[in-house]
């Protein structure tokens, strides 16, 4: 039971980091219909910010703060500059982002040096709660409040916001939105940011969860989060959270019982999903 | 397009050839014939991408793959059994019948996708192959990697860099037939307009196969030079940085054309190996990719078509017939 308590803990915990990732890149995908192949730079660059003004002002709630702030710039200036330029045309918009995805993570190796750096949770939330046989690991759990924090934020902005009205029938039919009088290229920048900010708050969540950080990661959890965008359907909110939890939780189980195996069932998933149902598993429309 | 039909491009390419084929012979200089090899593998690598992305308006992420099947080949039969012709043709074999086997399943999987989903696949999928890699330990020996030995015949640098040479140059010519080929004149219209190709009653996806199954198979061979020139293989050959250098190469060479992949090739390495000799000068000059990051973004913005593109258009516009095949000057600069 304190096993499975574990594992799923983890899973979740994993999950919701890769929500943090999946929902910007879906939410990108959805409105403006380009899929940001630079957004595991951000998520690194989220980590990296964020943790150094951590260890600056030992207080780990800025550092948090420091890396959203951080993402939001990054991801203005990259939709002001990088992909404005190109919208439209998609062969234009893949090169260039992995572009971007490229020096960003060059640029991170420049600042903070090419070896990995350790992170460490604050005190506050070092340790585990004991609840009879069940051990909880006190980051594990913040992980995952943050994660839903997040969520039914985003949901809330969503369904009961004007702006998240405004996206939401941007996904739906940009010309519309804009024939009726609403400056679309705004309401992308506020998503491009939103996006970007969730993603460097999911990096700098993960430095003391996985206690190291280095370039390479936004690659890796990209290639997690791609995985999850397909499975919950691009453009899907809803289904990103689900999937993200999915995989997270399939990551951490076959983790323990067939590590060498983890990777490879997820994209399997995903090589099903596609080839059945490329909508997404958890897409309403069918 | 009807630059093709032209002969003079080949007639310019075929000197050039023979200059590089006679250089060895004149100037000894062990770490510019190391250099050129290294031009040259990365050429046939940087073509069979710009087949795909260029020719056939497929953007692939996962080319790496077939670079690290072709590497592995060589290098398992190679310390597996002796080191002769003979198992070096049957890792060339293996390598073809590889690349195929997984070009023609990725292909039948996620050619029917649209171009984020198969570019996000591919991505993906490479990223299986480097994990598989690192796994399967008693074949690969994981992240360490092995050395390994090579035929006699390749030992001799001379003997390989003209091996090279060779390769490269029966890939331009084999391309360049290969597109200007029927099948090739589809591709191209793929590239142009796929909805309109498939009105047309082709079989847009039969195309797209092809294309994908013969730059999966050309990758391969680059990779197997690529492991025989260094006599050593690690999972690093299925990393994103391999993909990545044939993207830049291709990119900034110029897409779509084939002189461009291999003045791509010739800048990218030339200025590698000048950029990390600055090294010592200042640390910043080890993070070189940061430049090329940079230049790739501006290229990908300004000057989609890449030098060779850009050139040619330049040289529509003045009406006059010239083709820049002048790399050895761009590339020293």
């Amino acid at each position: 039971m304190d096993l499975f308590m574990n594992l799923a803990l983890n899973g979740l915990a994993t999950g919701m980091l890769i929500f943090l990732l999946a929902a910007g890149l879906t939410l990108i995908f959805g409105l403006m219909d380009v899929l940001n192949f630079a957004h595991g730079g951000l998520f690194a660059w989220g980590a990296y910010s964020g943790l150094w003004i951590y260890s600056k002002t030992d207080s780990f709630l800025i550092g948090i703060i420091g890396a959203i702030v951080t993402g939001f710039i990054l991801g203005i200036v990259t939709e002001k500059w990088i992909i404005k330029p190109v919208y439209g045309n998609h062969v234009q918009q893949i090169l260039i982002t992995l572009g971007l995805m490229m020096v960003l993570s060059e640029m991170l190796k420049v600042i903070w040096g090419p070896n990995q750096l350790t992170a460490s949770p604050p005190d506050y939330l070092k340790g585990s709660w004991e609840i009879g046989e069940i051990n909880l690991i006190k980051y594990r759990v913040f992980i995952i409040i943050v994660g839903l924090l997040v969520f039914a934020g985003v949901q809330f902005m969503l369904k009961k916001t004007k702006i998240g009205l405004v996206v939401q029938a941007g996904v739906m039919n940009k010309e519309m939105v804009q024939a009726l009088g609403i400056n679309i290229q705004r309401v992308f920048m506020f998503v491009f940011m939103i996006g970007a900010g969730m993603a460097a708050l999911g990096g700098v969540l993960l430095g003391p969860y996985s206690g190291v950080i280095h370039a390479g990661m936004g690659m890796e959890f990209a290639i997690l989060a791609f995985i999850v965008v397909v499975i919950g359907g691009m453009g899907n909110f809803k289904g990103s959270v689900l999937a993200a939890i999915l995989v997270g939780l399939s990551g951490s189980f076959m983790a323990y019982y067939v590590p060498d195996l983890s990777l490879a069932v997820n994209m399997l998933l995903m090589a099903v999903v596609l080839i059945i149902r490329p909508q997404g598993l958890f897409s309403a429309k069918g | 397009m009807n630059k093709f039909a032209d002969k003079r491009p080949a007639i310019i390419f075929l000197l050039f050839i023979l200059l590089l084929f006679l250089l060895p012979f004149v100037y000894e200089s062990r770490n510019l014939l190391i250099l050129l090899t290294q031009i040259f593998i990365f050429s046939i690598f940087a073509m069979s991408y710009d087949l795909l992305i260029g020719f056939t308006g497929i953007v692939s992420f996962g080319h790496a793959m077939y670079f690290g099947l072709g590497s592995y080949s060589i290098g398992i039969f190679m310390k597996r059994f002796e080191p002769d012709m003979t198992y070096f043709l049957w890792a060339v074999l293996t390598t073809i019948a590889l690349t195929a086997i997984v070009s023609f399943i990725v292909g039948l999987l996620t050619l029917r996708l649209k171009s984020h989903f198969y570019a996000m696949l591919t991505m993906s999928l490479a990223g299986l192959f480097l994990v598989l890699a690192e796994k399967w330990r008693t074949l690969t020996f994981g992240n360490d990697g092995f050395t390994f030995r090579v035929p006699e015949l390749f030992i001799d640098r001379t003997n390989f860099y003209l091996l090279c040479l060779i390769g490269m140059a029966a890939v331009f010519f084999g391309l360049r037939r290969f597109v200007n080929s029927p099948l090739g004149r589809v591709l191209q219209a793929i590239r142009e307009n796929e909805q309109r190709t498939a009105s047309l009653g082709f079989q847009v996806l039969h195309y797209k196969i092809a294309a994908s199954v013969v730059s999966g198979v050309l990758a391969g061979i680059a990779g197997i030079l690529y492991a025989i020139s260094l006599r050593y293989v690690n999972t690093s050959v299925f990393s994103m940085d391999i993909t990545l250098d044939a993207l830049l190469m291709t990119i900034i060479g110029g897409v779509g054309t084939l002189a461009g992949p291999i003045i791509g090739a010739g800048i990218i390495e030339f200025a590698h190996d000048w950029l990390t000799g600055l090294a010592k000068e200042h640390w910043i000059f080890e993070r070189w990719i940061i430049f090329f990051g940079i230049i790739y973004i501006l290229v990908v913005m300004f000057f989609p078509q890449g030098i060779v593109g850009t050139l040619r258009k330049i040289a529509w516009k003045r009406k006059k017939k010239s083709y820049p095949v002048k790399s050895e000057q761009k590339a020293a600069g």
